[in-house]
């Protein structure tokens, strides 16, 4: 399975070299569809041999991948994934083809192509994913593809908005799910699929205390995170608004993508973990009222529009929600339907997309008011759409009807809550019926329109095979469902349910309540289409769309505007462009982690004992810096400030000539006068210490600075009530003479023992006078003269006395840039 | 083979020394650089084959024992940020080389990386406190002047905001240093961690108080919350590839100090820094994603990205697990390349459009379809999308979090993946997608050999991204075993200081 | 005397904090002059303080007299006075370049790399009025 999965996107990765081959062969490129399609053909050629296998057991290969973190490239192909497998191989053949009908002659059909061979190459992966991680990686990856390809119109603000919303509404769901997966690995230790079921199913099964999964008390968190995955994934409300904007999207990515393969996904994996975390309370009560209302919502909102392919999309929704109920209600039956219309819904729905894109394509429009009578121009789409629509209708003899009968049936079978749910069935039913007259029907009979811009005309043979092709199945199967009963559906259902309930498909179940129910739909249904021209655009119709279809939408919008803008708020806040800021925030921040250690330990800083008690010269010294480092802080003049800093600075070195470190003093005194020379100079050049008006902001300076003093005099106290251990720099003492040869122990310590440091300390000099250097000398490289106007100072952008106002600190004395002053 | 140790010094040093010489002449200077950063790619991989051979190796410099003079170790935790920080090197010289201005070549853009990686690579080996302030300086004023090279009225200002806030930091740290040895009476890492037990430190305050200021003295430099502000206030001034150096490395060495430092001197952390460890983690990556959001300039865009990844990294230390600390690890080494790769492709994304902010750009995946194609590794490892390798680091992070109980932080990290696939996703439909503002007359002509040869660099940096994700198991074998010594650091300090 | 010169220390640390905060970035330059000189002296004075006797070997001795002051912080000391100096040269000069440019010492009005933009000037003044994000 590996192999067929890399095989996929190996031909993604070539896909833009065949295209550009083919098309240089000439033939628009149509011909590439037909190549590339051959691999899909052949995979669903193979998945079908394996059919037999699967009823068997499941088929499992497991390599490895990141051992360390549990993860394998583990693949697990049972009936459920195989179902999902021959979809996806078998309808991404025929959309394959298609596409290269459809974009023929597109400048970008390479592109495409890669895109989406790699979606499909993530969906089929997904789907026989053992390990859950790899299923999120491919999760994820469907998510990509189908950015991608939504925006595929990317000259249009449309598609990429619509692009943007799928990415993330789909990617925040995947985020939750492995959130939910991560939980789902705390509680059973691994992210095997297998292994999990095989210790569920071990350990008592689905008994009155639950299994071992929801027994546990992240229960409750692993479900809401898995169902918000899902259901984003799967469009359900208030999710759904990002599948009708996909629609943006060519129309064989709406037809593969958002309706037959990727938004079934969230079901795919809902059905895949129904035996681990299904099977409660909680469970039901969460898949069928989120199921149910979505089913009845989008069917009704489908009748809102006049586009084929919202029509479409909501129905989409529609079918969606549909097998969410139905996976929440758990029965054999419910479950038996839920296979069973995955398959309906995937044969229909394809061949009516693509029915839409021919129609679009070829006639120019895909308003069903505009469209009319095309059945004699289109006949090959004419009969794959009416045979889809019928299907979609649930009209004998259809697979659709046999689908329908089903769903009906599992609703009479659901006990006490059933009668909501079959009466939201019936509802949702009655408006997919009209919905199928509406666009499998309706385009092809009646007047030709005049409005149309161009003459309809059949479309080539890759683009009406696919219709026809499943349009065909549908038929097929409604009248030899056995065809796929046994084989592949009832090993599905056994594969959500992980325990064996045979099934047999009908057409006819004799007469019972869901013919009954079957026949009211169709009444309702049919009367609902003769009045949908009027009831489309009427008044209720429209609030109810635009609180239901749209206001998702929108609110998502807004939410993400606020959201926007509340950012740039608080980063204005954050990040104001002031150093002044920066700098209260960070010596702030400073003071309280530091000062925060002690909160409640205070008595740990006291007056350090055992020092030698101070002489007087010393208490001079130590009054000398506090008086200079007081001149420093409160002068006007800045001379008088650098004045007390050099004091400052030379009693510092006294300091240390008074104990015992003589080097250091000459060293102190030598900085501190190169330091002084240097600010002098600088100063020579630049203004006078501008006046700042007193504020609250002085208080707060002084209560942060003040904080900041008495935090390192404390910690310095407590530090100093510790003894020292003297042993490493007695050691280097002691052999200065002896190893090392030098008579000055702080020598030798820096050009022996650390001389690593000293390595440092000369690179640092030498890049500083580079960096100097380069400061003076390099022009300015944005062209930029010296000294323009000011930014944000409005007052003096215009004028020349602004200019002449900027000149007082001269330009003299210090080496000058070279920049020429334009 | 201890001197092999001393190669990821020398190389940077001697190759800086020589392109200084060479200053004057641009195409000794380039040859030389491009020589030297191989040459340094692989003396670091032989240091990291080394290591996985023989365990950590140790050098004593001068060959005075430990704790007496300044030990040289690398573990795998070094020996990895080593070739990472070597990999980007290389990338961004060849870059250079092609895509740098002649201005700054002359004033000495290369020896400055050089002396600059000289820097970084100085403070993932060193293990002496001390000398690690001296390599922090030396990587920091390298940094100062390599960002205003240029004397661009931005680079001036956004130099301002960064000299200053990191010298607080450096002042931070020597004030920590003072304080620590005068408890400890030792400088050396390994022999420390010995001495805080001996010296009654651990679990006072005075203890919890050093390490607050190791914190702020390292989370300057690694940009974490509340202390980041220089970095978005400078990171877009200068020109790309010195921007995708600054990116890569220098924020990553603040962390590695951390997880050096921390684990090593000071054990697992009391309460009190364990929580604000935690908090900060999550501010930090809450506070660069929101700035990313609202940013326009792709490279201040990026800056601020830079800082959410910060707060990734963080969060695997401060939940001081073996898994959290694997996590750390993985996540920082595949940044340092991430980074890198993602200031790279910003300097192609000016360079085709000759703007920088996205709303000018534009037009991007018709005029050039392989960088966008190059787009999406870098910048969707960057939301952690898998299969790219930010998804595993993430991945590892939360099972780390979740373990540790930490639910909260988990749903602060992906509540900021998702909201970094929201930047990412605005990036791609403004830069690649929209079509681009009417051509501008000035945009200069890029020659089609230059575009090549400065996209050669960012396609192998690509590839290989794209390699770690698919088979993330070598760099995740290496993070676990970094975290299994980090959290036992008895082969380390037997390794340093002999038996 | 080590704990009156912590109280000193305390002071130049606050007296520095005080100057860092200033507008004016001359003042901010004096701040962090100060700063390092006291950082010197927290890393001198938790060294232990030793009158008079410099770690110097007698020219016919092997081993400095007893007592003698600890060399190793010393040591440390000339290293960062050194750094911290050619920091502080580039930082004055970095000043003073980007007064040349800029003509002004208020670190309130050093904001060209982070102009204060309103929403407008990010995303366009159409997205803001209908309250969308652009794409």
């Amino acid at each position: 399975m590996l192999w067929a999965v890399l095989s996929i996107f190996a031909l993604a990765a070539v896909a833009p070299v065949v295209v550009g081959v083919v098309h240089r062969l000439g033939g628009g490129g149509r011909a590439a569809g037909w190549i590339l399609a051959l691999l899909p053909a052949g995979l669903f050629a193979y998945f079908l041999r394996q059919a037999p296998a699967v009823a068997e057991g499941a088929i499992q290969q497991s390599m490895p991948w990141v051992p360390g973190l549990g993860v394998e490239l583990a693949f697990y192909l049972d009936g459920l994934g195989l179902l999902f497998a021959l979809l996806i191989t078998g309808i991404g053949a025929l959309i394959v083809a298609y596409a290269g009908g459809y974009l023929a002659g597109h400048d970008q059909l390479g592109r495409f192509y890669s895109q989406l061979l790699l979606f499909m190459g993530a969906m089929l992966g997904l789907v026989v994913a053992d390990d859950l991680i790899l299923f999120f990686v491919f999760f994820e990856l469907t998510s990509l593809a189908s950015y991608l390809l939504i925006g595929f119109y990317h000259g249009e603000e449309g598609s990429r908005v619509a692009a943007r919303k799928a990415l993330v509404v789909t990617g925040g769901g995947g985020l939750a799910l492995l959130g939910g997966l991560l939980l789902l690995h705390q509680v059973t230790g691994t992210f095997q699929f297998s292994e999990m079921l095989a210790m569920v199913s071990s350990g008592g099964g689905h008994g009155e205390s639950g299994n071992l999964v929801t027994s546990s008390p992240l229960y409750g968190w692993i479900l809401a995170l898995v169902c918000v995955g899902a259901f984003t994934k799967s469009a359900q409300f208030p999710f759904h608004f990002w599948l009708p904007a996909a629609m943006a999207g060519p129309t064989p990515v709406s037809a593969y993508l958002h309706s037959a393969t990727m938004v079934k996904a969230g079901v795919f994996l809902l059905a895949r973990l129904s035996p681990i975390l299904g099977g409660t309370a909680a469970w039901a009560w969460t898949l069928v009222p989120v199921g149910a209302f979505t089913m009845v919502v989008s069917a009704w909102l489908g009748l809102r529009f006049r586009d084929l392919k919202q029509v479409l999309a909501y129905t989409t929704v529609m079918v969606l929600g549909l097998l969410v109920m139905l996976l929440g209600i758990g029965t054999p039956t419910a479950i038996e339907a839920m296979v069973t219309f995955t398959v309906v819904h995937a044969l229909y729905k394809g061949a009516l997309f693509m029915m839409a894109g021919n129609i679009d394509h070829e006639a120019g429009t895909r308003d069903v008011l505009e469209l009319g009578g095309l059945r004699g121009k289109m006949p090959l789409t004419f009969a794959g759409g009416l045979l889809a629509a019928l299907s979609m209708a649930g009209l004998p003899p259809f697979f659709g009807f046999i689908g329908k009968e089903v769903v009906y049936e599992a609703g009479l079978g659901a006990g006490a809550s059933g009668y909501g749910v079959l009466a939201a069935s019936v509802l949702a039913n009655v408006a997919l019926f009209a919905g199928a007259l509406v666009v499998g029907v309706k385009p092809f009979f009646g007047e030709r329109r005049a409005a149309l811009t161009m003459e309809p005309h059949e479309a080539p043979p890759s683009m009406w095979l696919g219709p026809v092709v499943l349009g065909a199945g549908g038929l097929v199967l409604g009248g030899m469902p056995e065809l796929v009963d046994t084989r592949v559906l009832v090993p599905a259902s056994d594969a959500i349910q992980a325990s064996h309930h045979s099934f047999h498909l009908k057409l006819w179940h004799g007469f019972n309540a869901a013919l009954g129910l079957s026949l009211a739909t169709f009444a309702l249904g049919g009367a609902l289409y003769y009045r949908w021209r009027t009831l489309h655009a009427s008044r209720p119709m429209k609030r109810f769309a635009a609180a239901l279809a749209a206001g998702p939408g929108r609110v998502f919008e807004r939410g993400l505007y606020r959201g926007v803008r509340g950012s740039y708020h608080v980063t204005r806040l954050m990040q104001s462009g002031k150093l002044g800021v920066y700098l209260v925030v960070i010596l702030g921040f400073i003071a309280l982690l530091v000062g925060g250690a002690f909160v409640g330990r205070l008595e740990l800083v006291a007056w350090p004992d055992g020092m030698a008690s101070p002489r007087y010269y010393e208490v001079t010294l130590a009054v000398a810096i506090v008086a200079a480092a007081a001149v420093a802080v409160r002068a006007r003049s800045r001379f008088v400030a650098i004045l007390a800093l050099s004091v400052a600075g030379y009693s510092i070195a006294m300091v240390y000539l008074f104990f015992g470190a003589p080097d250091l003093a000459m060293t102190q005194f030598a900085v501190e006068t190169l330091t002084l020379v240097l600010l002098v100079l600088v100063l020579a050049n630049l203004p006078r210490f501008s006046f700042e008006k007193a504020s609250w902001k002085h208080a707060r300076d002084g209560v942060v600075a003040g904080g900041v003093g008495a935090v390192v005099t404390l910690l310095m106290w407590s530090g100093l009530g510790r003894g020292l251990d003297r042993s490493v720099s007695r050691y280097l003492s002691e052999n200065a003479y002896d190893l090392a040869k030098g008579h000055n122990i702080v020598n030798v310590i820096l050009v022996d023992y650390r001389a690593l440091d000293t390595l440092g300390e000369i690179t640092v000099l030498t890049m500083a006078a580079l960096g100097v250097y380069a400061l003076m000398r390099l022009p300015p490289l944005d062209g930029e003269s010296d000294r323009p106007e000011p930014p944000g100072a409005p007052e003096e952008a215009g004028g020349p006395g602004a200019a002449s106002d900027g000149q007082r600190g001269s330009k003299a004395q210090l080496p000058q840039a070279a920049g020429p002053n334009r | 083979m201890r001197v092999l140790l001393v190669l990821p010094l020398a190389i940077p040093l001697a190759t800086g020394v020589v392109a200084l010489l060479l200053r004057r002449f641009r195409g000794a200077q380039r040859a030389v650089s491009v020589l030297g950063a191989a040459g340094l790619l692989a003396a670091t991989v032989a240091v990291l084959t080394q290591g996985q051979v023989e365990g950590i190796v140790a050098a004593q410099m001068g060959g005075w024992a430990a704790p007496y003079g300044i030990t040289l170790a690398a573990d795998a935790l070094s020996a990895g940020l080593l070739v990472a920080t070597a990999l980007v090197l290389l990338a961004t010289m060849v870059y250079a080389v092609f895509g740098m201005d002649a201005e700054r070549e002359r004033f000495g853009f290369y020896p400055l990386t050089f002396l600059l990686v000289l820097g970084v690579n100085g403070a993932f080996i060193t293990g002496d406190l001390f000398n690690l302030y001296v390599w922090f300086e030396v990587l920091l004023i390298a940094s100062f002047v390599l960002l205003v090279l240029g004397n661009e009225r931005l680079q001036l200002d956004g130099a301002i905001k960064y000299v200053g806030i990191n010298l607080i930091s450096s002042v931070a740290f020597l004030v920590a240093l003072g304080l620590f040895y005068g408890q400890t009476g030792t400088l050396n890492m390994a022999d420390a961690a010995g001495k805080v037990q001996a010296a009654g430190l651990s679990g006072t305050p005075m203890e919890a108080a050093l390490v607050s200021l190791f914190i702020v003295a390292f989370g300057i430099k690694a940009g974490i919350f509340p202390l980041f502000f220089w970095l978005p206030a400078s990171y877009h001034t200068p020109p790309a590839p010195v921007a995708a150096v600054f990116a890569g490395l220098l924020t990553k060495v603040g962390l590695y100090a951390m997880v050096r430092v921390f684990p090593l001197v000071f054990g697992a952390p009391t309460g009190y820094t364990q929580v604000v460890l935690l908090v900060a983690a999550g501010l930090t990556m809450i506070a660069g994603v929101l700035g990313a959001l609202v940013e326009r300039d792709v490279q201040r865009l990026l800056a601020f990205l830079v800082v959410t990844a910060m707060g990734y990294v963080l969060m695997g230390l401060a939940f001081y697990t073996e898994l959290g600390l694997t996590g750390t690890v993985f996540y920082m080494v595949q940044d340092v390349v991430v980074k890198g790769t993602l200031f790279l492709l910003a300097g192609l994304m000016q360079q085709a459009t000759g703007a920088r902010r996205l709303g000018q750009m534009g037009g991007l995946y018709l005029k050039r379809p392989f960088l966008a194609l190059l787009f999406f590794t870098p910048f969707f490892s960057l939301a952690g999308f898998p299969p790219f390798p930010g998804f595993w680091g993430k991945l590892t992070l939360l099972q780390a979090g979740f373990q540790a109980g930490q639910g909260w932080l988990v749903a602060i990290a992906l509540a900021v993946g998702l909201v970094t696939l929201l930047v990412v996703a605005q990036v791609f439909s403004v830069a690649f997608w929209r079509d681009g503002p009417a051509e501008k007359a000035e945009t200069p002509a890029v020659p089609r050999a230059t575009r090549w040869a400065t996209t050669a660099p960012v396609a192998g940096l690509v590839a290989l991204l794209l390699a770690l994700g698919l088979w993330a198991q070598p760099l995740y074998d290496l993070s676990a075993q970094a975290a299994v010594g980090l959290m036992n650091p008895e082969a380390y300090i037997q390794a340093v200081l002999g038996s | 005397m080590e704990a009156i010169l912590a109280v000193v220390i305390g002071v130049l640390f606050a007296a520095s904090f005080y100057l860092l905060l200033r507008r004016n970035l001359l003042r901010f330059i004096v701040g962090l002059i100060i700063l390092s000189n006291a950082a010197n002296l927290v890393i001198f004075t938790m060294g232990r303080l030793t009158r008079e006797h410099p770690p110097i070997i007698p020219s016919d001795g092997h081993v400095p007299p007893t007592p003698y002051a600890n060399p190793l912080p010393q040591a440390l000391i000339l290293t960062a006075i050194v750094i911290s100096f050619g920091l502080l040269a580039f930082a004055l000069v970095l000043v003073y370049r980007n007064f040349q440019t800029t003509d002004t010492l208020d670190t309130e009005r050093i904001r060209s790399a982070e102009p204060p933009e309103p929403l407008e000037a990010r995303f366009g003044e159409e997205a803001v009025r209908e309250q969308r994000l652009p794409a």
